[in-house]
């Protein structure tokens, strides 16, 4: 390979760092970086001796967006965040602000369990995309079609939920927009019934590929003391064999009533990685199938209180108190009393939290966001040194960032 | 930088942080940037072993301005089992930063996760960190001025203002109604009646 400096900084750029070492730019365009990620990467021969990770190129201000606008507002641009599961964003914020309301043991049991239900369909879905994704990294055309297959219909389900069928804003401070609608449980249950067939389709298309396997096991280890010290949380953290989970460690939304297990492996490479988030999805269809039996119940999907729940359109039209909570919800939405507040989910990507301030007024003073993958993206500083660059790929790739969330 | 917009209408409190301690699980300590290395460094040996975020948030008015925030959790690499995990201990550092000296020591010696999550604040909140090894913009360009988390940071720049927009403002021929190639739709139409022989139907006329 020869050296060219001075080269254009897109792309490939290749720079000779003298005495035999190489700096190659990979990115911010790389198609196997799962969005703008630039990796600086120093090489020996083809061995990484240190990369850096750039990001920040999909900054979008999302956090200083939220400031400006009303509570009712912010979860519209939360949702965007980590817009492969954007329910988890839009659930964790809004029990963030029901914390601060005081309002967390009012929210319907029915409300809950469609939360629980959504969160996890879009851990399904999302996984989908790192299975698809990451399988096309490493050469794996057929995986893609099946696992976007799969995902294809859960946003139909999240379509029938809220109306869009990626960013649906449907879920609510007090509950939800609407009930399920007609028809959901029936195309959730066609859902679970392809679910399993088409898992054993994609592990016989995936986990067991030998190719897969040769690129995977032993690649990017991670131990589970250095995955603490770096923050680490998530599959990537179970994959090191901590069992730490926040729907066990700290139970929301009714995740006590389920039974799942928490998947962990020791190994801490790229395959146990693989191997936690494949399983973890089948643990997301036990707790679905079990939130499909309790939802044959109807019920309340919104808080009674009508300070903070539009009213029921139809006592509108005979109620001017209704009318009158109505209209200042929407024009200037309520005040949340002074507060801070830490809340946390299990993300698909590992613990998300947001650090909300209110100070009394109708808009978030602060919305810090806990963003799980830039902290799992950070640790490829240590866990790329020594590895081929050729494997670069396969170790973004397992730890899955998604960079709405990295850069915010 | 001078604001071009408002920042949102202020609300009742100045200082809204640790008025209701009992809302969430997490402990809060409250510390000034002297104290908190000592601080951090003994609950990391009490068995706050992870650091899980810094952010940082801008109080305007209040003194000390900024506070950095600090999430820590009691999760060792020790714990094997789900019973062994538990339910973890959350604590919440709050360091308040004065805006005239905003300085506070670096964590990143401690935990190599607080590389990035300093650098994040540094960049949106114009915190240094005394002792980060690249402290450095992360989220904005490099060549970029202010810091835009803070509150008197406008929402939209003020070049941005001040700038017409490119996209319009430059194309007279789009204000005055016709498009860049001169062919409106009656041109178009009387050049294909001619080309037909019949005579131009121009309602216009």
């Amino acid at each position: 390979m020869t050296a060219s400096a001075g080269a254009p900084a897109h792309g490939l750029e290749v720079v000779d760092a003298g005495d035999g070492r190489m700096i190659i730019s990979m990115g911010p365009q790389h198609p196997s970086t799962h969005g703008v990620l630039q990796v600086i990467t120093e090489l020996e021969g083809e061995t990484v001796v240190r990369a850096d990770p750039e990001i920040g190129y999909l900054h979008t201000g999302i956090e200083k967006s939220a400031e400006n606008l009303f509570w009712t507002q912010a979860s519209t641009v939360i949702e965007r965040m980590d817009y492969l599961s954007p329910l988890s964003n839009a659930c964790c914020f809004i029990m963030g602000v029901e914390q601060l309301l005081g309002i967390t043991g009012d929210i319907p049991v029915r409300a809950q369990q469609a939360r629980v239900l959504l969160c996890e369909l879009h851990r399904i879905a999302s996984h989908c995309v790192w299975l698809g994704t990451g399988g096309i990294d490493l050469g794996a055309i057929s995986g893609f079609f099946y696992a976007f297959d799969l995902r294809e219909r859960i946003l139909d389900l999240t379509e029938l939920s809220g109306g869009a069928r990626m960013h649906p804003n449907y879920l609510r401070i007090g509950g939800l927009r609407d009930d399920l609608p007609e028809g959901f449980l029936r195309k959730l249950d066609e859902l679970i019934a392809m679910y399993y067939p088409r898992m054993r389709e994609l592990r016989a298309l995936l986990q067991k590929n030998p190719i897969l396997q040769d690129r995977m096991i032993d690649v990017g280890i991670l131990g589970a003391d250095d995955a603490i010290a770096w923050g680490i949380t998530g599959p990537a953290l179970r994959a090191t064999g901590v069992p730490y989970d926040v729907r066990r460690a700290f139970p929301y939304s009714g995740y006590e009533q389920y039974e799942f297990d928490v998947v962990t492996r020791t190994e801490g490479d790229a395959y146990a990685r693989f191997m936690v988030r494949l399983d973890e999805m089948d643990q997301s269809m036990r707790i679905i199938e079990q939130v499909r039996k309790k939802l044959e119940t109807p019920g309340p999907v919104m808080i009674a209180d009508t300070k903070f729940a539009p009213p029921p359109k139809e006592t509108i039209a005979l109620s001017m108190e209704a009318l009158i909570h109505h209209f200042k919800i929407v024009s200037e939405s309520f005040r949340v009393p002074p507060g801070d507040v830490y809340q946390a989910i299990e993300g698909p990507r590992g613990e998300l939290g947001y650090y909300i301030v209110s100070n009394g007024d109708n808009r978030p003073w602060r919305v810090r966001t806990r963003p799980p993958s830039m902290y799992n993206l950070q640790v490829l500083k240590k866990i790329a040194v020594g590895e081929y660059i050729a494997d670069m790929v396969v170790m973004i790739g397992s730890l899955d960032p998604v960079f709405g969330e990295v850069d915010r | 930088m001078p604001s071009s917009q408002t920042p949102p209408a202020g609300g009742t409190a100045l200082d809204p942080t640790a008025v209701r301690p009992d809302i969430d699980d997490a402990r809060i300590i409250r510390v000034t940037p002297a104290e908190i290395r000592a601080t951090l460094e003994r609950l990391k040996g009490e068995g706050f072993a992870m650091l899980l975020d810094i952010g940082g948030a801008d109080y305007p008015g209040r003194e000390p301005r900024f506070d950095v925030v600090y999430h820590l959790i009691a999760l060792t690499s020790g714990a094997r089992t789900v019973a062994a995990v538990g339910k973890p201990e959350r604590v919440r550092v709050l360091c308040g930063v004065p805006e005239a000296d905003p300085t506070v020591p670096t964590m990143s010696d401690l935990w190599p996760a607080a590389d990035w999550a300093e650098r994040e604040v540094y960049d949106l909140f114009g915190v240094h960190f005394s002792g980060h090894p690249d402290l450095r913009r992360i989220q904005m360009p490099v060549e970029w001025e202010g810091y835009p988390l803070r509150k008197d940071y406008p929402l939209r720049g003020p070049a941005r203002e001040k700038t017409p927009r490119p996209s319009f403002a430059l194309k007279s021929n789009v204000a005055a109604g016709t498009p860049a190639s001169g062919r409106t739709a009656a041109a178009l139409q009387r050049q294909i009646a001619a080309a037909r022989g019949q005579t131009p139907k121009d309602d216009a006329k």
